[in-house]
């Protein structure tokens, strides 16, 4: 995969955070509701829909963390592994956070 | 007489362990410039001092150096307007030192070709015997007329911070350089140099400093180069560019003026 496509998927992904992580905190932030009660969260939980959501904000959040991490080690000055290395270490600590992260609400759908 | 004191860099590699620094004193002159300090201590203080220069007018190029911790032309630095009378010169930074004050700009050269900084024209035949010339809008030469006033100086290069961190950096130069051939209505090898410019170490590479634009002497923007280079790429792998309409040959010339005819020898021969 060439650089650009990894940065259009980092410029995609923050406009997609913008407006998930926005919603997110409305939600959190504005509901009139108690949010974080257990039978609040529970009730999202169940919902198909707002499982969605939540995935769709873990793949778009973990892409950006991950690839803005990958960045800043590049660019480090310091002796570091191959490239191709670091790329293989990120990719396996995401694909693992994913599926710990997805496990929880899937198990409890 | 006023005087200026030159701080200027020495190193000889193999009997220096590391760059020094030397003291002269040299005497002010009027729109003296700093290569006109280094030219007076070369020729009546210290023979032995390296400099690179050449046509002592800022096109060439050649005597870029790290004039009071900023790169310039040496040529093109007037003394008066560094305001002070202590003038330290270096070598540019982010370059090897062959010696004194000449820097190794072999990784410019080597980052410049690489990118293939001439017109790809996709009618060989056309480009190796040109029956015309081909025609440009204005609006087309002003799309990269800036970019073309690149002197090859490296000062850009040495301002850059990230080729400081980064040495394969392909760095403003070469991907400005890029730019102003992709944008050339004559050139049709710009899918390449997307390609080759589309590394870890190309285009995403840059951080807009900004310090190669106010680094240059001629006043190129190499940083908006860069970025309208990776708008290039990008639409280039989206399939959002615009296809470019190639630089259409014009029509030959249908009659010729009359030659003027050369003047009969005025001068006696012998």
């Amino acid at each position: 995969m060439r650089e650009s496509h990894l940065k259009i998927l980092q410029y995609v992904t923050a406009i997609g955070l913008f407006f998930i992580v926005g919603t997110h905190l409305i939600i959190m932030l504005l509901s009139s509701d108690e949010p974080t009660t257990w039978e609040s969260v529970s009730e999202r939980a169940t919902s198909g829909g707002w499982l969605a959501f939540y995935i769709l904000l873990l793949i778009f959040g973990l892409y950006h963390g991950i690839h803005g991490l990958r960045t800043i080690i590049l660019e480090l000055p310091i002796p570091k592994p191959p490239a191709k290395v670091i790329d293989g270490t990120l990719v396996t600590i995401g694909i693992a956070i994913f599926g710990y992260a997805v496990y929880i609400p899937i198990s409890a759908f | 007489m006023r005087e200026l004191t030159f701080r200027v860099q020495r190193y000889l590699p193999g009997r220096d362990k590391k760059p020094y620094i030397q003291e002269l004193v040299v005497p002010l002159r009027e729109g003296m410039t700093v290569l006109d300090g280094l030219i007076y201590i070369k020729e009546n203080i210290d023979n032995t001092l390296s400099y690179r220069s050449s046509c002592r007018m800022g096109i060439c190029g050649s005597c870029g150096m790290f004039i009071n911790k900023f790169p310039r032309l040496a040529c093109h630095t007037p003394v008066e307007e560094l305001g002070t009378d202590k003038i330290e010169v270096k070598s540019m930074p982010n370059f090897p030192i062959i010696r004194d004050l000449v820097a190794d700009l072999e990784p410019l050269f080597e980052k410049h070709k690489f990118l293939r900084p001439y017109i790809v024209s996709s009618q060989m035949e056309e480009a190796e015997r040109p029956s015309s010339q081909l025609l440009q809008s204005r609006e087309a030469l002003e799309s990269y007329a800036q970019f073309s006033y690149c002197v090859k100086c490296g000062l850009c290069m040495s301002a850059c911070p990230t080729v400081a961190t980064d040495p394969l950096f392909l760095g403003p130069q070469a991907l400005g350089q890029a730019y102003r051939y992709c944008a050339d209505t004559r050139d049709t090898g710009a899918k390449e140099r997307f390609k080759e410019a589309d590394s870890r170490h190309g285009v995403w590479l840059c951080h807009l400093a900004g310090a190669c634009s106010e680094a240059c002497p001629k006043g190129v923007d190499p940083a908006l180069a860069i970025q309208l280079l990776r708008r290039a790429t990008v639409f280039d792998i989206l399939r959002l560019s615009k296809a470019k309409e190639p630089a259409p040959v014009a029509h030959p010339p249908t009659e010729s003026k009359p030659k003027i005819a050369v003047p009969e020898i005025t001068v006696k021969k012998p």
